[in-house]
């Protein structure tokens, strides 16, 4: 006898079922949302090395440094005082223009090839459609939002520092809505243990 | 049962690590080639005491720059890192003009000695992507066509040292983005400090 989910419309559920998929396309689907998330990781702590995670460090790397010329003195004056080369620093790492249209242009591409391969996944999920279709929104959405975000700052935007640091939380509810859905699919005594317990 | 587990765990475990990347927007990461601390102590040769210059730049010589080389200041204050012997005697003076271009920043070190010419010049900020090429350039010996130069001279001479067909497209695209560098950190030596223009303020 089948099951509700199985006799539901495709169009309604989605194009297929992962958890009735051949063994290898489980495997597949997991292993890339368990790689996704180690890249996550290093992804953070590249983030935290060289941009910060608060809205005012992300704003120091975006917005670009501009001098106003009209308030500068006519004259240069300096000032010279003992240095402690211990104490010395790298200078705050920035991102220029020429620098983000580089990111740009090859990390949107990626947002938008791992947002297509998690929504294929979620594709299989067998969920409801307006939730689907909100998860698959909120995965490219993430990936735009994080670099429309940066270039607003680039454009002077300095408040838009919480856009780039939303579209990061965004970017991982996703990353553990779809992971969650996956691993319920792929494990199926997780789902069982889960429906006994409920 | 156990796999049940498991694979809560593995839930647990994935969704705690994705989660310390809620501020995951990317960027592009500079490698620090040599450290400025690093360079300055070991090109100041004889230098007993350490002293930063801050220039804050005025109008007139702000002009006087761009009439020479592009230069658009992200802050007010240009640093000078100057060293002093026992007998409060200059040895030379270490600044680090950059370029930027769409790979990332090449930083490089230029040490002036007291006649105003560079005694030594180091590339020291790259990206991850641009570092192979400037480590190319480095080899090829560029960095030594700067040495004995002074403002007014040609960087561009340096090139001479390295060949294109030898080095690839982009490392000798990287040793004319070099080039842009040490001719940028000529006229700020020559504008911000050389001539002592900058007033001192109390």
């Amino acid at each position: 006898m089948n099951d509700v989910a199985s006799t539901t419309p495709t169009s309604d559920r989605g194009l297929y079922r992962l958890r009735d998929t051949n063994r290898s396309v489980r495997l597949a689907a997991l292993l890339f949302m368990l790689l996704l998330g180690y890249a996550y990781v290093f992804a953070f702590l590249m983030v935290r090395e060289f941009s910060g995670l608060s809205p005012g460090d992300v704003r120091d790397t975006y917005v670009p440094a501009r001098v106003d010329e009209a308030s500068l003195a006519q004259e240069s004056h300096g000032v010279t005082q003992e240095l402690d080369l211990e104490g010395l620093e790298g200078e705050k790492h920035r991102v220029d223009t020429m620098l983000l249209v580089q990111d740009s242009h090859i990390h949107i591409l990626m947002f938008a090839l791992v947002a297509a391969l998690q929504s294929l996944i979620v594709l299989g999920l067998g969920w409801p459609g307006g939730f689907r279709d909100t998860v698959i929104f909120a995965a490219f959405a993430s990936g735009g939002l994080d670099f429309s975000g940066q270039w607003l700052m680039k454009a002077g935007l300095g408040g838009f520092a919480w856009l780039t640091l939303a579209a990061g939380w965004l970017m991982v509810a996703v990353y553990v809505v779809v992971l969650g859905g996956t691993l319920r699919a792929v494990f199926p005594l997780l789902r069982s243990t889960q429906r006994r317990e409920g | 049962m156990r796999i049940s587990h498991m694979a809560r765990g593995v839930v647990t475990g994935v969704a705690l690590a994705a989660c310390t990347m809620a501020a995951g927007h990317h960027i592009t990461p500079t490698v620090e080639l040599v450290k400025q601390a690093d360079m300055i102590r070991q090109t100041l040769i004889g230098a007993e005491h350490y002293f930063v210059r801050k220039v804050t730049i005025g109008r007139e010589d702000l002009e006087l720059i761009r009439s020479e080389v592009s230069f658009e200041p992200e802050d007010p204050e240009y640093l000078f890192f100057l060293g002093k012997d026992d007998s409060d005697q200059e040895v030379g003076v270490v600044l680090f003009p950059q370029s930027n271009t769409q790979h990332g920043p090449l930083e490089i070190g230029l040490t002036m000695g007291p006649d105003g010419r560079i005694e030594h010049a180091i590339a020291t900020k790259a990206t991850v992507e641009t570092k192979p090429w400037v480590q190319k350039v480095v080899k090829a010996g560029l960095m030594e066509g700067f040495v004995g130069l002074r403002h007014g001279d040609d960087p561009a001479r340096a090139l001479e040292r390295v060949s294109r067909d030898e080095l690839g497209a982009m490392p000798y695209y990287y040793a004319r983005v070099a080039v842009d560098a040490v001719k940028r950190g000529l006229a700020l030596y020559d504008a911000l400090y050389a001539g002592q223009s900058a007033t001192d303020e109390d």
